[in-house]
């Protein structure tokens, strides 16, 4: 984190991939909405992608402690209870990750 | 016609957003200048791409240094579900042009939540100022916790489960928009196959895998969700 030229060049990378993904609906719209794969990938790949990048992001976190991945999984299932039920992103992420913290360190 | 029906107040729109943006934000601002990026390149981030699950993904990568080809694929997966956003709200874009761009720009999960909470007809009015608040509060917060991190070293074990937590959010808004259990199953045969086929590159390949998967099932778009398969 100490060249600031690549984190420069990685936030103007990301900003572009992030900002034509936003755009491309806008450009290309027609052919998107009358394309039936798209329909099936936009149906389906939204929720695979995020439960894969859930999946990954916890085990990366379980590999920083020793034992099985039980404050991992605990944390998560709390986040999702209170999301199911409450509907209240920040509360759910505060309380989920507040949680994860106490397990880690208590 | 439907008659003028509930007007929701600008406030009341961006407030639930500015409750979550500038902890969150914070959070993001705080873990990238522990990290030990500088405190202007956090913001920077936060004016310039401006998706909070990105933001906390490039922390840990950055850290690492890894290679911009990486970090660039990630960002393209991470982001994806954004091509499907602006599919349902092709035609609630303002009229000026400049504005257009910047609304398509800033286009974020909660922005889209809160847009498609709205009756149709109002949306075009109030996509625009709606927009620019909600990123007034995620620069806001990133700002004050770049500058809160840039005081001193904090022992926060565990903070970095923000990213987790909120992918668990955005799995449990997929689930509640379309309950489907099939991408679930598939995401999770796709990572235990990836996980002892190549362990090093185990997310690209479950991608890759969950991308043919949902592609090859039969009969199942947007529009198709009554039980008939």
């Amino acid at each position: 984190m100490d060249d600031p030229l690549y984190l420069l060049a990685a936030i103007g990378l990301m900003a572009l991939i992030t900002g034509l993904l936003r755009a491309l609906p806008f450009m290309a719209g027609h052919w998107l909405r009358h394309h039936p794969l798209v329909h099936k990938l936009g149906g389906s790949l939204p929720m695979a992608i995020m439960v894969l990048l859930l999946i990954d992001t916890a085990a990366g976190q379980a590999h920083n402690h020793p034992g099985l991945p039980w404050p991992e999984v605990a944390a998560v299932a709390m986040v999702a209870l209170l999301q199911w039920r409450l509907k209240h992103t920040l509360l759910s992420i505060v309380a989920g990750t507040a949680a994860y913290m106490l397990m880690l360190g208590g | 016609m439907k008659q003028p029906s509930r007007t929701l107040s600008l406030a009341s729109l961006t407030a639930p957003v500015a409750m979550g943006y500038i902890p969150l934000g914070a959070i993001c601002g705080f873990l990238f200048v522990q990290a030990g990026g500088p405190a202007w390149l956090a913001v920077a981030a936060s004016a310039l791409i401006y998706a909070g699950a990105a933001q906390f993904m490039m922390v840990p990568m950055l850290a690492a240094g890894l290679p911009l080809s990486t970090i660039g694929l990630a960002t393209l997966v991470l982001n994806l579900r954004h091509v499907f956003y602006g599919l349902s709200l092709l035609n609630t874009l303002p009229a000026v042009r400049w504005q257009r761009w910047y609304v398509i720009f800033s286009l974020t999960d909660e922005t889209y939540s809160v847009l498609t909470a709205l009756p149709a007809e109002q949306r075009r009015q109030r996509i625009m100022l709606l927009s620019v608040l909600n990123q007034g509060w995620w620069i806001l917060g990133t700002t004050l916790g770049a500058v809160l991190g840039g005081q001193a070293h904090w022992e926060l074990n565990g903070l970095d489960f923000v990213l987790a937590a909120l992918f668990a959010v955005l799995a449990v808004e997929q689930w509640r928009a379309r309950q489907d259990a099939f991408p679930i199953w598939v995401a999770l045969v796709a990572w235990a196959i990836a996980q002892t086929l190549l362990p090093s590159q185990a997310l690209a390949l479950a991608i890759g895998l969950s991308l043919l998967a949902v592609a090859m099932r039969p009969g199942h778009g947007i529009g198709s969700r009554a039980p008939h398969d």
